[in-house]
């Protein structure tokens, strides 16, 4: 009894050691790049003796880059544009997987293999194709085109599948039995259960969105309309040797991001076990 | 629907009748499996046509089914046909051109393929994402789940675990790779001066990270790095799903940690592996910015250690202009991940089936 | 058959998606725009817009939409279109920037198809131009050329090189040459005399030798390359025997030999950590430990501004001057390497006229003297333009560095040729493979003769 007490004891503290290992593998990156944003040019590159506080912490480098480039734009339109991909994308992808995973239909397989194979596509491959084709539709140059290109990916389609797949046939059964429209079970009994696998897909739909480069490069080209990597990307071309100026941004960028996936984790604690749900 | 009137209606379900009948003898004689399937599904069909028949409605049940299923799809497939799924078919197409984006398109059979045969740079792009793949796609898929499964226990600290190994994937790339060029820097990087100072590795012989033969063993180490807070996530919501009471049944018939785990963790998440696995083998396959940014310097040019397929795609379609061997290249890179994607597939059917 | 079912296929494909979206084009500025129809035309076409005529101030104005890159760092886009439309009533100018990473991409991705929103574009590069000629985007200026009585002799040869079936389709408004950048407070302290305007390459790899100290704290480096292929291989074609577009390279050799001898000694920084590092040339040479340079003349005017605004230390590096490129032995010295920046008309603007003018005028005299104002140097290099640089504030005062701006022979980085995309990607990608040790100078050279060979036999 006692050694399998010991042993239990043993094998916490090696998943701690484990566990902090990986934390701090994890973390240091960002640390060095949140010690780089208070840096000068010359700071970020000394690497004998190596300091992460610097002496004179060059905090304009955070005041400087609201001024040096549009970025309150960039990061307006970075979140308009996230917000509504976002939303668009899990109401549409969580009620075409409701389909896929819980009805019988003709041609399910074929439909659900154009998703598959599409996502198999590099987007490199029918860029120019596409945006011939969006231009015609008059979406250069507008916060649109990108909705249009991200709102339905096949991605979201096939991850909410597999997450409905995963919960038992059963349940969608007695709803039918006891008259409930396929909407209502979707509404009533499908979409409350599946919160888990919706944050999830909230989380990867807007860190997609949030740092997605090339489209916005490729289709928005004023001013006005750029994002933030956009903002990014150009700050690192005009001022190349301003690391300080580029890890503030940097940082900032991600600050949204981790809000939103602080928000929503409890959401995988939570999980679909808590809801009664035992198969 | 052709008009009918009754007596050749009654004949035609007659006769449905009887191959119906004829179907069903032979499923109960039929042996083997994958044939029995078939036939038990056109007895469906069969079904279904009588019935139409016999009601005489427009509308049948099945086609009433068809149509709430479709509308569910409806919103998001429109559009996603339109904006990708119509592109897509045009790139198809192109891998069969010559076309550079203005001039008409030119038919060009098989001439791009048969280009591939001979071309350096394709086949050190092919055999650079098949090595990097390899080197990431099992990597990613157990530190995912080791993690995964781990703060799924309960520790102290999950939440604060757990949105540190999420940390690397929200971050965005041009920021990152910036950090871990100067980490690991060939003569100032801490990585190398550690490998000087501590192991005594002689100044001369101190890796080049990003360079030669140990550029693809870096961009296997960031990607490792990157994604697996990723896939964790996933796997957690997998793991979510599992009930507990298998896990106390498993107790109670004295399964170890392991066995747990081979018996009820791993047959559970099949579905989550499945969709992990492709999912890893395609963006593996679609790497392109990774190799850029951690090989690509300065100007983002690669050379025949650090290209990848879809840096190569992307060269030939925007600064060669030449599309319709860029879809060819891509073509390439589309059979092998359907390949792959097909045979998880099969995998993940069988497993359900058994 | 099976073609022309395919094709019938594609057609409707692509008709489906014309016919949704046909008709609103929803720009901002498209009252008199009526794209989508335009077809792809090698001649001027007449427009409905107003003359070009700038008398003619009662007419409705024309907008011109000019692609161009870097708005915010660099001053010389806004001097322009701030002076012509002063000089020319009824025209709107109209910038949009591309960024400067991926700029003739960006714009090739634009222009492709028809329907493109610009009149005037900035070409940055030949294999870009190349692209966009064989793309038909940009329109032929010859009848422009001949009716408007353009000398194209003021360009001193530049406009030859980028001859396509022997059509003219931009005309340059910049032209940069390569010289030696030296920092003189580094010469001074080693007691070294400044380089000459005439040098060999022994010299200058005995110079830069002499001034490098490998003490760590107090490193100098005698000789900075900046990771561009051009930087080093192209020394190899200063002797107007040899071009990039040969299929035949071993005349690289001996640079490549220099250099990576002089990055063994530890005369300049390794090619592979400014690749990790992404360092800029000019934080390499503002940084103070860098004894020479060689870059583009671009970068006098990025000196001068940063000086002056502080952004780069005076006491590191304000102490610049420059000297002609060293030359191979029994070559002329003033030789050097020369990027045109050019402007062309875009086939689907419908005011072609109009942007004609505009291009003409910024390559012409009156363009010259804006950009030389900005201490940048345009296409036409008359003596006035060279005294208007040399005087300006903030350029080394010395007189070789006023000589190092006459140039002997220019050879343009990269001629015009139908394949230069395809050839500049072989090159760059080995010269990456020589550089970072991957493969040898002999290996590297070879594969080089061969993948070209394979690009010229097409």
């Amino acid at each position: 009894m006692k050694s399998a007490h010991k042993k239990a004891v043993l094998g916490k503290v090696i998943v701690y050691i484990i566990l902090i290992l990986i934390a701090v593998v994890m973390i240091i990156p960002f640390l060095w790049m949140l010690s780089a944003s208070i840096k000068s040019d010359r700071e970020v590159f000394q690497m004998n003796p190596f300091v992460w506080i610097p002496e004179n912490p060059k905090i304009s480098n955070y005041k400087d880059i609201w001024t040096k480039i549009p970025f309150l734009k960039f990061v307006g339109n970075t979140v308009y544009l996230t917000i509504v991909v976002t939303f668009l994308q899990l109401l549409t992808s969580s009620f075409a997987a409701y389909s896929f995973a819980k009805l019988h239909f003709r041609h399910k397989n074929g439909l659900f293999l154009a998703y598959i194979a599409t996502i198999a596509m590099p987007w490199q491959v029918y860029m120019v194709p596409q945006f011939i084709m969006m231009r015609k539709m008059g979406l250069n140059d507008k916060l649109l085109a990108i909705i249009c290109l991200q709102a339905f990916s096949a991605f979201g389609v096939f991850m909410m599948k597999q997450f409905y797949e995963g919960i038992p046939d059963d349940l969608c059964e007695a709803a039918r039995i006891d008259g409930m429209s396929e909407y209502r079970i979707y509404a009533k009994i499908m979409l409350p259960l599946s919160k888990p696998a919706l944050s999830t897909l909230t989380i990867f739909t807007f860190v997609t969105t949030w740092n997605d480069y090339l489209g916005p490069l490729i289709y928005l080209k004023t001013q006005e309309k750029k994002t933030i990597q956009l903002g990014l990307k150009m700050f690192i071309s005009q001022y190349s040797s301003d690391y300080g100026l580029i890890m503030a941004g940097s940082v900032l960028s991600l600050v949204p991001v981790l809000i939103v996936f602080l928000c929503l984790q409890k959401y995988f604690v939570e999980g679909v076990a808590a809801t009664g749900l035992k198969g | 629907m052709p008009k009918m009137d009754d007596a050749q209606k009654a004949a035609k379900i007659n006769s449905l009748q009887e191959e119906l009948t004829a179907l069903i003898g032979a499923v109960r004689t039929e042996t083997d499996s994958k044939k029995k399937r078939r036939l038990i599904a056109k007895i469906g069909e069969y079904n279904r046509q009588i019935d139409t028949m016999k009601s005489g409605k427009f509308l049948s049940r099945e086609t009433k089914r068809d149509l709430v299923a479709y509308s569910f799809i409806a919103p998001n497939f429109i559009g996603f046909c339109v904006f990708t799924l119509i592109p897509i078919i045009f790139a198809f197409a192109l891998a069969f051109m010559k076309w550079d984006g203005s001039n008409p398109i030119k038919w060009a059979e098989f001439g791009n393929f048969t280009r591939l045969t001979n071309d350096i740079f394709f086949r050190a792009a092919l055999k650079n994402t098949v090595i990097y793949c390899i080197g990431t796609v099992p990597l990613t898929m157990i530190a995912s789940l080791a993690l995964a499964i781990i703060l799924n226990q309960k520790v102290i600290g999950r939440g604060i675990f757990r949105t540190l190994s999420f940390f690397p994937y929200v971050a965005s790339l041009v920021a990152i790779t910036a950090v871990w060029k100067m980490l690991f820097h060939p003569s100032k990087g801490p990585v190398n001066s550690i490998l000087f100072n501590l192991f005594k590795v002689p100044q001369k012989s101190l890796p080049q990270w990003f360079t030669g033969g140990l550029v693809l063993l870096s961009m296997i180490l960031f990607s490792v790095w990157k994604y697996m807070g990723y896939y964790m996530v996933i796997y957690l919501a997998g793991l979510q799903g599992i009930s507990g009471e298998l896990y106390e049944a498993a107790s109670l018939d004295g399964a170890n940690t392991w066995q747990k785990f081979r018996y009820v963790t791993w047959p559970q998440l099949s579905s989550t592996t499945f969709f992990v696995v492709v999912m890893l083998t395609i963006n593996c396959f679609k790497v392109y910015d990774i190799a850029i940014m951690l090989a690509g310097g300065g100007s983002g040019e690669l050379t025949t250690s650090a290209t990848v397929l879809v840096y190569y795609i992307y060269q030939k379609a925007f600064i060669d202009w030449d599309l319709g061997y860029s879809s060819a290249v891509a073509m390439v890179l589309f059979i092998m991940v359907l390949a792959v994607t097909i045979i998880q597939f099969r995998g993940q059917a069988k497993r359900e089936r058994a | 058959m099976k073609k022309k079912f395919l094709s019938v296929l594609l057609a409707t494909a692509m008709l489906g998606t014309l016919l949704t979206g046909c008709g609103d084009d929803g720009t901002k500025n498209d009252g008199e725009k009526d794209t989508g129809t335009t077809p792809v035309a090698s001649t001027p076409k007449p427009t409905d817009s107003a003359p070009s005529e700038e008398s003619n101030a009662g007419a409705e104005p024309v907008t011109l939409r000019w692609a161009i890159w870097d708005q915010e760092t660099t001053a010389y886009w806004k001097d322009i279109k701030e002076a012509y439309e002063a000089s020319h009533e009824g025209v709107i100018i109209e910038m949009v920037d591309l960024g400067s990473t991926d700029y003739m991409t960006v714009l090739a991705t634009e222009l492709s198809g028809d329907g493109s929103e610009f009149d005037v574009v900035t070409i940055k590069d030949v294999p870009g131009y190349a692209t966009l000629v064989q793309k038909n985007a940009i329109i032929p200026l010859d009848d422009y050329i001949s009716a408007d009585g353009v000398d194209l002799s003021k360009y001193a040869g530049a406009t030859d090189q980028v001859l396509v079936d022997g059509k003219l389709y931009e005309l340059p408004f910049r032209n940069d040459f390569w010289v030696l950048f030296y920092n003189k407070d580094l010469f001074d302290a080693a007691g070294v005399l400044y380089p000459t305007n005439d040098m060999t390459f022994e010299e200058y790899d005995a110079l830069a030798r002499q001034l490098t100290d490998t003490t760590f704290g107090s490193q100098v480096y005698g000789a900075h390359y900046h990771t561009w292929r051009s930087a080093v291989q192209l020394f190899g074609v200063l002797d107007g025997e040899h071009t990039i577009l040969d299929g035949e390279y071993s005349a690289f050799k001996p640079y490549y030999e220099m250099v990576l001898g002089q990055e063994a000694d530890g005369v300049c920084r390794t090619y592979a950590d400014l690749k990790t590092e992404g360092l800029h040339y000019s934080a390499a040479f503002s940084g103070g430990d860098v004894a020479m340079l060689n870059m583009g003349s671009w970068f006098i005017a990025t000196m001068i501004t940063n000086l002056q605004t502080g952004e780069y230390d005076s006491g590191l590096c304000g102490n610049w001057g420059i000297v002609k490129y060293p030359h191979a032995e029994g070559v002329e010295a003033g030789s050097t390497l020369g990027t045109i920046t050019g402007l062309a008309v875009t086939s689907a603007s419908d005011a072609p006229d109009a942007a004609w003018e505009f291009v003409k005028w910024v390559s012409g005299e009156e363009g010259a003297a804006v950009m030389a104002s900005s201490g940048n140097f345009p296409a036409i290099m008359t003596d006035e333009v060279k005294d208007l640089i040399t005087a300006l504030d903030g350029f080394p005062t010395d007189e070789a560095s006023r000589e190092a701006l006459s140039v002997s022979n220019l050879y343009l980085e990269v001629p015009y040729a139908p394949n230069v995309s395809e050839i500049n990607s072989v090159l760059d990608s080995y010269h990456g493979s020589i550089m970072s040790g991957e493969m040898s100078i002999d290996d590297g050279i070879e594969a080089m003769n061969t993948e070209v060979g394979k690009i010229l036999a097409q």
